[in-house]
């Protein structure tokens, strides 16, 4: 526990940036613009866990968008499900990636005006990690 | 040399020649699947009444004279719908870029009829092709078609918005032939090599 308030604590006085350095970095943001007809988006990411200690993501927001959850999509005996993860863990030391075909983000309810979004990622309520990223087009 | 002894001559290098060509054929890879299944026997598609993207009829008659492909989805799902549709676009644009005549129709058939209109659908499916037919409607006429075509889905029950659900579907591209059968599958995950090496096969031996 002493570790896990630890980090947390440098990760706010690392400003949660997304340095390479930091905690928590996220790489490869990749947020899709809503499609024709849609009030959905899509975002991936590689998230990377530099403590030596288990980090827990229970909630992820951002102000760009009415509601964001944590999803998998899975394909199983020829059915394509879609389940709300609760939470993701990310092992001491490694990396977890958000992914097509796989865990995503679902942003919903998206604003008018949606030429940056940001995103913040949680931890017991704490924030662990904010990013801003610029929404593109997307499969095409 | 003699005229017969040049007459045998041309002979055996004629049948030089026939042998190793027919050697050749003999020894050539044969075109196989990757992916796809066949039917043992094409089926039938049911009858159902539904709705296109301009809020035209649709019955299974807009699967005669052309193949297509078939797929189930929705359009609140950001990740699988998308990618495979993304696949088949790309995977029609392949077979086209290949010299092949005549382009299957892609189709995409909603399992969330509740809340894609014939409008969001037909925004939807533009964005993937101008030429991709979006299918919504009435459920028990969505269910027809389904319950004919042994595809399956399922909306999940949430408890606290009505309109942030989740749809099980099939996954399975279906090939429809130009009699309206239902003549072949994709399963999932999709490819686009695997349509482009595929489709030419299935639609030349029907």
């Amino acid at each position: 526990m002493r570790t896990n308030v630890f980090i947390l604590a440098a990760c706010i006085l690392a400003a949660c940036s997304g340095e390479s350095n930091a905690p928590l970095v996220a790489t490869g943001v990749f947020v899709t613009k809503p499609l024709p007809g849609t009030q959905v988006s899509a975002g991936y990411l590689q998230l990377t866990n530099n403590t030596p200690a288990t980090i827990t993501i229970d909630r992820v927001t951002s102000p760009d968008f009415g509601s964001v959850e944590m999803h998998e999509s899975l394909l199983e005996n020829g059915i394509a499900r879609m389940r709300a993860l609760q939470a993701v863990s990310i092992p001491a030391n490694q990396t977890i990636r958000f992914e097509r075909g796989g865990k995503h983000l679902m942003l919903m309810q998206p604003g008018e005006d949606i030429n940056v979004v940001a995103l913040q990622f949680f931890s017991d309520n704490t924030l662990l990690l904010s990013i801003v990223v610029e929404p593109q087009t997307a499969v095409k | 040399m003699s005229s017969g002894k040049k007459l045998r001559f041309l002979l055996l290098v004629t049948a030089a020649i026939a042998g190793a060509l027919l050697s050749l054929r003999l020894n050539a890879p044969v075109a196989q699947l990757s992916t796809a299944t066949v039917l043992p026997a094409p089926v039938a598609l049911p009858e159902f009444l539904l709705l296109d993207q301009h809020r035209q009829p649709v019955g299974r008659e807009v699967f005669h004279d052309r193949w297509s492909l078939l797929f189930f989805g929705y359009t609140n799902c950001p990740d699988i719908c998308p990618i495979t549709l993304q696949v088949l676009a790309a995977a029609k644009q392949r077979l086209a870029d290949q010299g092949l005549e005549t382009l299957p129709q892609i189709v995409l058939v909603s399992v969330d009829p509740e809340r894609d209109t014939t409008d969001i659908i037909g925004r939807y499916v533009d964005y993937f092709g101008a030429d991709i037919i979006g299918i919504t409607g009435d459920i028990e006429e969505l269910r027809k078609l389904t319950g004919g075509l042994g595809v399956y889905f399922e909306r999940l029950p949430v408890a606290t918005d009505t309109l942030n659900y989740m749809v099980d579907h099939s996954a399975v591209v279906l090939v429809i032939n130009p009699r309206g059968e239902f003549h072949a599958l994709f399963s999932a995950p999709h490819a686009a090599e695997n349509f482009a090496n595929d489709l030419p096969l299935i639609m030349a031996r029907q």
